[in-house]
C-alpha cells in the first residue's frame, strides 16, 4: 500500500511536469523557452521511467532513463544550433516568424 | 488453266503504261510539250505489243480441254501457295485491245484538245496510269490482283474527274466518284474472304474448278456472286450506286470518252464475263444481275430524256448501255454482252469525242438548248454524232445493231421475257432521247446568242459548265485534225464491227469467244423467232426516231424553237430533273443520320462527356490540394498543438479501451 501510494505519487509528479511542458511548448513563443518545456517533458518521462522501475524491479527503467539524457542532450544541441541560425538570420527569436513552409 | 511460260510481249502490255505514268509524273515540267508525246507513245506501245500477242496465237486450254488463243505467265507469289500472274485469254484480249487501242486514239485526240492546259503533262501521266490500272484489273490471273486493279481503276478516276481542281463541282464528283467506288471495293473483299475461306485459293483457276467441285455452292456462292455484284454495280454505274457517273462528266471531255465510256465503267461486264461459271452455277445471281441491269438500262434511258448538258445526255447513254451489257451478261448471254461492250466502245468514245469537238468549238458551251443548228458548221461533228446515235440506236447496219440486238434476244433466249420487254422499251427510248439530242445540236437556228432566261434556264451554273476552267484551251487551238483524226478511225468500227457477228454460230465473233465460255447454260428456248424480235425492237426503235423528229425537228418547231424549249425546260418534271431524286435519297439516309451522329458527338460527347471527364479529374485534384493545404500553416505551435492532439486521442482510446477491459 506505501508502495503503492508512492508510486502514484511518482506517477502524478510525472504527469504535472509533462503537462507543463506540454502548456510551455504550446504558448510560448521563444524558442529557448519552448526547448526548455521540451526538456521538462523528457524529465517527466525520465521520472515516469524510475518510477516504474523501481516499483517492478525492473532495470531495464533505469538503462532508459539514462537513453533519454543522452537524446535529451542531442536534442537541446541541435535546438540551441536552429535557434542560432534563426538569430542570425532574423535577428530576432519568435518561433511564429520561422513558417516559410506553409502551403 | 493451260499452259504456263514466259511472254515479254505481254510485260509490255503491261508496264508500257506505267512506265509512261512514271515518266511523266518525275518529269513532265521538265517534258512540256514531248509529255504528250511521251503518253500517247507509251499507249500505242502497249497496242501494239497486244497486237503482237495476238499474232503470236499462243495457245491455252480451258476447262473444258478446248484450246483457246492466249497465254499464261506466272510472275511470282505474295504468299506461300498465292502466286500473282498475267492471264491473256480471249476475253482478256477483247478488254486490251480496247483498252489500248481505244485508249490510244483518246491519247492522240487529248493531244489537241488539252493543248495549252497548264499541266498537259500531268493529264497524260493520269491517262497512262489510268491505263495500267485498267490492265492490271483484265490481266490478271486471280481475284486479288483483280482487285488491285479495280482500286487503282478507282484512283486513276478520282485524279481524272478532278483533273481541274480549281472547280469546286469537279472535286465533289470525284469525291462522289471514289467514295461509291470503294463501297463496290468492299463487295469485292468480302466476296474474296468468303471464297478465300472455302476454296483457300484465290487464282480464277483454283476458284472456278471450286465451283465445279461444289466447294462453293448454294447460298455461300450466291454471297459471293453478290459481293462481286456490289463491285460490278459500283464500277458499272448500275442502279442504285449510279449516281457518280453524270457527276463525272465534270471531268475534261476525253476522260469521259476513255473512262466513263469505253473503259471503266465495263469492269463490271468484265468481272460477270470473267466469272462466268459463278454466275452459270447460281440462278438467283443471274437473276439478280439481269435484273438489276434491265431497271439501269431504263433508268438511264428515262433519265437521259430529261437532260440538256450534251455531256449527261451521253453520260445517261452510257449508263443504259452498261445496263444492257449487265443484263446480258447477268443473265447468262455473255457473248452478246460482250459484244456490246465491244461495239459500244467503239461509239461511245466516237460520240464523246465528237461533242468535244463542238464542246471546243463553242468555247466550252454544254447546253444543247444553246447548241442547234451546227450542221452547217461543225459537218464532221454532225458525221461523227450521228454514225455515233445510228449505232447506239440500232439502225440495222452499224455495229449497235448487231450487239443490242443479240442482247435483247439473249434474255428472251435464257427464259426472261420481263427483261426482253424492258430491253425492247428502252430501245425505243433510246432512239428518242439520241436523236432529240442530235436535232437540238444540229438542226434549226444557232441559239448561242439567245439570252439564257429566255431558254428558261434558272440555273445556268446547273445546266452546264461555264466557268473558265481551261480557258488557256481556248486560245491555243492545236490543228483540228489531231482531234478529227481519231473520231475518223473510230467511225469505221462505228459502222462495221458489229458485222463481225453476222453469221450466228460460225459467225468470226462467236469462234472467237464461244470457246471461252464453253456451252450455253440456262436455254429455254425462245417464244419468238430472232427475226420476228428484231422487228419488233426495229419498229419501236422507228416509233422513237419519229416522236424525236416531230417534237424537235418539224419546220414548226424549228420556226418556234426558242420559247418551244422555254417552255419544256419550265415543264421538265422534277422526277427527271431530280434524276428519281436518288441523291435526295441518300442525303436523307446516309448523310443526314451521319451529319447528326457528327453533330452530336460535336455539341454533346465530346465538350461534356469527355472533356467533362478530363475536367473532372483536373477539379478534383486541385480540391484536394486545397484541402491538405489547409493543414500546412508553417507555425511550429500549430504542428505541436496537433501532435499533442494525435497523442491525447491514443491516450483517450487507450483510456477508454483499458476501461472496457
Amino acid at each position: 500500500m506505501e508502495a503503492a501510494n508512492s508510486l502514484t505519487n511518482y506517477v502524478a509528479l510525472s504527469a504535472v511536469l509533462f503537462f507543463i511542458g506540454v502548456i510551455g511548448v504550446l504558448v510560448r513563443r521563444n524558442p529557448l523557452i519552448m526547448l526548455m518545456s521540451i526538456e521538462l517533458m523528457w524529465n517527466a518521462a525520465n521520472v515516469a521511467l524510475l518510477a516504474f522501475a523501481q516499483a517492478w524491479h525492473n532495470n531495464t527503467g533505469h538503462v532508459f532513463a539514462f537513453l533519454v539524457i543522452t537524446v535529451a542532450a542531442a536534442e537541446a544541441a541541435i535546438g540551441l544550433a536552429i535557434v542560432v541560425v534563426m538569430f542570425r538570420s532574423l535577428h530576432r527569436i519568435d518561433i511564429d516568424d520561422v513558417s516559410l513552409m506553409k502551403g | 488453266m493451260g499452259v504456263d511460260g514466259s511472254y515479254p510481249l505481254l510485260l509490255v502490255i503491261w508496264l508500257s503504261p506505267l512506265a509512261g505514268a512514271l515518266l511523266l509524273w518525275a518529269f513532265g515540267p521538265q517534258l512540256r510539250k514531248a509529255g504528250g508525246i511521251v503518253g500517247v507513245g507509251a499507249a500505242a506501245l502497249a497496242f501494239v505489243a497486244t497486237l503482237g500477242m495476238w499474232g503470236a496465237g499462243t495457245q491455252l486450254v480451258n476447262s473444258g480441254g478446248v484450246p483457246l488463243l492466249g497465254a499464261h505467265q506466272t510472275l511470282g507469289s505474295w504468299m506461300p501457295g498465292m502466286s500473282f500472274g498475267l492471264l491473256f485469254d480471249p476475253l482478256a484480249l477483247i478488254w486490251t485491245l480496247i483498252i489500248t487501242g481505244v485508249g490510244s486514239l483518246i491519247h492522240f485526240y487529248s493531244l489537241g484538245y488539252m493543248a495549252g492546259d497548264r499541266a498537259f503533262a500531268r493529264f497524260f501521266a493520269y491517262l497512262n496510269f489510268f491505263l495500267f490500272a485498267m490492265l492490271t484489273l483484265v490481266l490478271s490471273d486471280n481475284f486479288v490482283g483483280l482487285l488491285v486493279g479495280w482500286g487503282l481503276v478507282g484512283l486513276a478516276s478520282y485524279l481524272l474527274i478532278g483533273f481541274w481542281f480549281e472547280r469546286p463541282t469537279a472535286v465533289a464528283a470525284a469525291r462522289k466518284a471514289f467514295v461509291m467506288n470503294v463501297v463496290g471495293d468492299i463487295g469485292i473483299l468480302a466476296a474474296i474472304f468468303i471464297m478465300f475461306a472455302y476454296v483457300h485459293s484465290t487464282s480464277y483457276a483454283d476458284v472456278f474448278a471450286g465451283v465445279q467441285s461444289h466447294a462453293l455452292t448454294g447460298q455461300v456462292l450466291f454471297a459471293v456472286c453478290i459481293g462481286l455484284f456490289i463491285g460490278c454495280a459500283a464500277k458499272s454505274a448500275q442502279v442504285p450506286l449510279h449516281t457518280w457517273l453524270p457527276d463525272a462528266m465534270e471531268g475534261p471531255t476525253p476522260v469521259s470518252a476513255l473512262i466513263h465510256a469505253a473503259t471503266m465503267v465495263t469492269a463490271g461486264v468484265y468481272l460477270i464475263a470473267r466469272c462466268f461459271p459463278l454466275w452459270n452455277s447460281s440462278p438467283e445471281a443471274r437473276e439478280l444481275a439481269g435484273l438489276i441491269g434491265a431497271i439501269t438500262a431504263l433508268t438511264g434511258a428515262i433519265l437521259g430524256m430529261g437532260q440538256w448538258d450534251i455531256k449527261r445526255i451521253l453520260a445517261y447513254s452510257t449508263m443504259s448501255q452498261i445496263g444492257y451489257m449487265i443484263m446480258g451478261v447477268g443473265v447468262g448471254a455473255y457473248s452478246a454482252g460482250v459484244l456490246h461492250f465491244f461495239t459500244h466502245a467503239f461509239f461511245k468514245a466516237q460520240l464523246f469525242l465528237g461533242s468535244g469537238i463542238i464542246i471546243h468549238a463553242l468555247a466550252d458551251e454544254q447546253d444543247v438548248r444553246k447548241m442547234g443548228g451546227l450542221a452547217k458548221r461543225l459537218p464532221f461533228a454532225f458525221a461523227a454524232l450521228g454514225i455515233g446515235t445510228l449505232s447506239i440506236c440500232g439502225v440495222p447496219g452499224f455495229s449497235g445493231f448487231f450487239s443490242k440486238d443479240a442482247v435483247i434476244y439473249g434474255t428472251l433466249l435464257h427464259g426472261h421475257p420481263y427483261l426482253y420487254a424492258i430491253g425492247v422499251i428502252t430501245a425505243g427510248i433510246t432512239a428518242y432521247y439520241m436523236f432529240r439530242m442530235l436535232f437540238m445540236v444540229f438542226f434549226g437556228e444557232y441559239r448561242g446568242n439567245v439570252d439564257a432566261s429566255d431558254l428558261g434556264m434558272r440555273h445556268p451554273e446547273l445546266a452546264g459548265v461555264h466557268d473558265a476552267g481551261h480557258a488557256q484551251a481556248q486560245h491555243a487551238h492545236a490543228p483540228a485534225w489531231l482531234m478529227m483524226a481519231p473520231v475518223a478511225i473510230l467511225m469505221v468500227p462505228s459502222i462495221f464491227i458489229g458485222w463481225l457477228n453476222v453469221g450466228g454460230e460460225n459467225s468470226p465473233w462467236a469462234k472467237f469467244i464461244d470457246p471461252q465460255f464453253g456451252p450455253a447454260q440456262g436455254l429455254t428456248g425462245a417464244p419468238l423467232s430472232e427475226i420476228a424480235s428484231t422487228l419488233i425492237v426495229l419498229a419501236i426503235v422507228a416509233a422513237g426516231i419519229l416522236i424525236a423528229y416531230l417534237r424537235y425537228a418539224t419546220p414548226a418547231f424549228i420556226s418556234n424553237a426558242v420559247e418551244r424549249l422555254r417552255n419544256e425546260t419550265v415543264r421538265m418534271p422534277g422526277v427527271l430533273v431530280h434524276a428519281f431524286y436518288v441523291d435526295a435519297a441518300y442525303e436523307m439516309l446516309f448523310i443526314r443520320p451521319v451529319q447528326a451522329v457528327g453533330g452530336a458527338i460535336l455539341r454533346w460527347m465530346d465538350p461534356v462527356v469527355l472533356d467533362g471527364a478530363v475536367w473532372e479529374v483536373a477539379h478534383s485534384a486541385k480540391w484536394l490540394g486545397h484541402l491538405f493545404r489547409s493543414f500546412q500553416t508553417g507555425l511550429v505551435r500549430a504542428y505541436a498543438l496537433t501532435i499533442v492532439f494525435g497523442a491525447a486521442c491514443f491516450i483517450a482510446y487507450y483510456v477508454v479501451a483499458g476501461g472496457v477491459r
